[in-house]
């Protein structure tokens, strides 16, 4: 391509991360924000009750049986979520028989109020679960089309990870440097220190992602190699996984599912569960799996203790091995996921997973920044794909950012009992997008980065202040009943709202200094000085 | 929209460098997928015997996204589009010959 291989690959690198570098923005910032799903989910529900409480797992077992012999009557599969750390809700769920022409009914979680025992009434809402989903689960597209779609651009993502560092000659001495205020250079800096301070992180996430659809994209080498039955034996091997246990269509009392828990206790010598499932519930045939906590990346899916509801003698409890390169694989699953991580970890996660973003967000701003000197020079004005790439760059960097807060806005200002709420939360975070990504093409660059940006600090700013007049779970209240998960997000929506506005204040001042020092740079003519030349002062010297 | 046009006419003007690098990014897709499955198939039949084929197939896989990035790597980095579709198709070739070879010593059907 270029004269020697380095060259080659920085030109590859460029264009790879600029052709779907959008793309891997809207799919790294929904994907952070994932590590926080279920708080995510609990702020936007903010009928659920805050609970501390000091109930036994059998107390709560018990409470969500009764609620399911009550209310999940015929259905043959029951899922029964206790509370943790990140949800002090006790949860049930089950899926409905399917609707008329679909294959699968709606899956369907209720949360119980643990003194009561009965169903907590909230918003419908999408919550975290519907936001992190989008970034692999394109919101609008079919799942196929998707899925085609996030496999190629975690596959470009990879090739820039890696010609990344192959272009890097100096990659522990750029750590250390950085040259703001110099245009050009500072970008390069900041875009360096981001891709090196993550690496390995960039990395994972991208290769681990690949691997979720391993067998999607690379089925033509499976096709090749086994025959139908082989390939589902061959899954078989590498997700050992319980075969569903059918009905039959006999009805028998079950035992207690809290002293069944008792089984798992013997066998784990702890108290650590996460989730029970109940399979052919009040059959003959009925099942109950008890599942533990994820704890670290060699956790095993199969980590459970299977009991036969009727007569509770013990089925299963020795989790089912798998192969090196499953374990490798489901390794990968859970270092993509994060659900080990404790509070520190799962901040550690966020933190580096912004990294991530912004590490993208700097390599298409350096696109842009790379070529201004140039493109401000022609007569005709910057070419379209220069102003479509700015454009777009101000409408993702800040505009995502800011339609996901139309996300929340949406959860507490749309009316409770609107029909299709949870749809239009999201439709009302797209439509903003899309306004915010139309925006820049009818003002200046200079001014739309300054005007998205103080809108963005605007919103964020003010997700508290809308979050205190709509709910009775403002952050004097929160911090008082030290409500962790709400105070955190108010602060959190106050830090970033912060961020905003200093990026906005510094764009403003950045810009300006440069014209005041014309004539230093007149003397001084030097390729970096020469990268934030104006508009009308270029105009005026070609004209 | 006319600027809309006129740009991906001039995108597209030939005879402008602009075919080679087409014929490059289809030579890293296509042909990079094809590498990668060869790949695959090869070093599932060399690992076969050891990790049992299941797993050898599995392991295949989970190398092949490696190899692809390889691929388009070199793509890019071949003096012209010309020797960068030669190259793919000798690598896929020689991955696809010592598969068979594999598949002689093991006597495997597939």
């Amino acid at each position: 391509m270029k004269d020697n291989f380095r060259q080659s690959m920085k030109w590859f690198h460029t264009w790879v991360g600029l052709s779907v570098g959008w793309i891997l923005f809207f799919m790294f910032l929904t994907g952070t924000l994932g590590y926080f799903y279920q708080e995510i989910t609990r702020w936007m529900e903010p009928e659920r009750p805050f609970i501390e409480h000091n109930l036994s797992n059998e107390q709560l077992i018990t409470t969500a049986q009764t609620y399911l012999q009550k209310n999940a009557q015929g259905i043959d599969k029951w899922d029964i979520y206790l509370p943790t750390v990140r949800n002090q809700n006790l949860r049930v769920g089950w899926r409905n028989p399917p609707e008329d022409g679909k294959k699968r009914g709606r899956y369907k979680t209720t949360v119980l109020d643990i003194t009561t025992g009965e169903k907590v009434e909230s918003r419908a809402t999408g919550g975290g679960r519907l936001l992190y989903r989008m970034h692999y689960r394109l919101h609008y597209l079919s799942t196929k089309i998707s899925y085609w779609i996030v496999g190629f651009c975690a596959m470009l993502m990879l090739l820039a990870v890696v010609t990344g560092v192959v272009i890097h000659k100096k990659i522990f001495t750029d750590f250390f440097t950085f040259r703001a205020k110099k245009g050009l250079i500072g970008w390069l800096d900041i875009h360096n220190v981001l891709s090196v301070i993550a690496l390995p992180f960039h990395f994972m996430i991208t290769y681990s992602g690949l691997l979720f659809f391993l067998f999607t994209y690379m089925a033509l080498s499976t096709n090749l190699q086994t025959n139908e039955d082989e390939y589902r034996e061959m899954r078989k091997e590498i997700f050992p996984r319980t075969i569903h246990t059918d009905s039959a269509n006999q009805a028998a009392a079950m035992q207690d599912l809290s002293s069944l828990y008792q089984q798992a206790k013997n066998t784990w010598k702890k108290d650590e569960l996460s989730a029970i499932e109940v399979f052919a519930a009040n059959d003959i045939n009925a099942q109950v799996r008890f599942i533990r906590h994820e704890t670290d990346i060699t956790y095993n899916p199969n980590d459970y203790v299977r009991v036969n509801a009727i007569t509770s003698e013990v089925i299963e409890q020795t989790p089912r091995e798998y192969t090196v390169a499953g374990m490798i694989h489901n390794g990968f699953y859970s270092l993509h996921e994060g659900q080990f991580a404790g509070p520190l970890a799962r901040w550690i996660y966020f933190l580096t997973g912004l990294i991530g973003t912004a590490m993208i967000a700097s390599g298409l701003i350096l696109w842009t920044t790379k070529r201004k000197p140039k493109q401000l020079k022609k007569l005709n004005g910057p070419d379209f794909g220069y102003r479509l790439v700015e454009q777009l760059n101000i409408g993702t960097i800040v505009g995502l950012p800011i339609a996901i807060a139309m996300y929340f806005y949406a959860n507490r200002l749309l009316p409770v009992s609107m029909v299709g709420r949870v749809d239009w939360e999201a439709n009302v975070m797209f439509i903003s997008w899309a306004l915010l990504l139309i925006y820049p093409a009818f003002r200046p660059a200079t001014k739309a980065w300054r005007e998205q940006l103080q809108l963005a600090a605007l919103v964020y700013i003010a997700l508290p202040l809308i979050n205190a007049l709509t709910t009775d779970k403002h952050l004097v209240n929160s911090l008082s009943q030290q409500d962790w998960g709400f105070a955190a997000f108010d602060l959190t929506f106050f830090t970033v709202g912060c961020c905003f506005a200093f990026s906005a204040y510094k764009y403003k001042t950045l810009q300006p200094k440069k014209v005041v020092s014309r004539k230093k740079r007149r003397q001084d003519n030097t390729l970096d000085n020469d990268n934030r030349l104006q508009l009308p002062r270029i105009s005026k010297e070609n004209g | 929209m006319e600027c809309l046009v006129s740009y991906f006419i001039n995108f597209f003007n030939e005879p402008s460098p602009r075919w080679a690098i087409f014929s490059r990014v289809l030579a890293a897709t296509f042909g990079g997928y094809a590498l990668a499955t060869s790949s695959a198939l090869f070093i599932s039949q060399l690992l076969s015997s050891s990790a049992g084929r299941y797993q050898a197939i599995h392991i295949g896989l989970l190398l092949s996204f490696l190899v692809y990035a390889c691929a388009a790597m070199w793509v890019f980095s071949a003096s012209n589009a010309t020797k960068a579709w030669i190259g793919l198709i000798k690598w896929n070739l020689a991955f696809l010959f010592g598969t068979w070879l594999l598949m002689q010593f093991s006597g495997a059907s597939h």
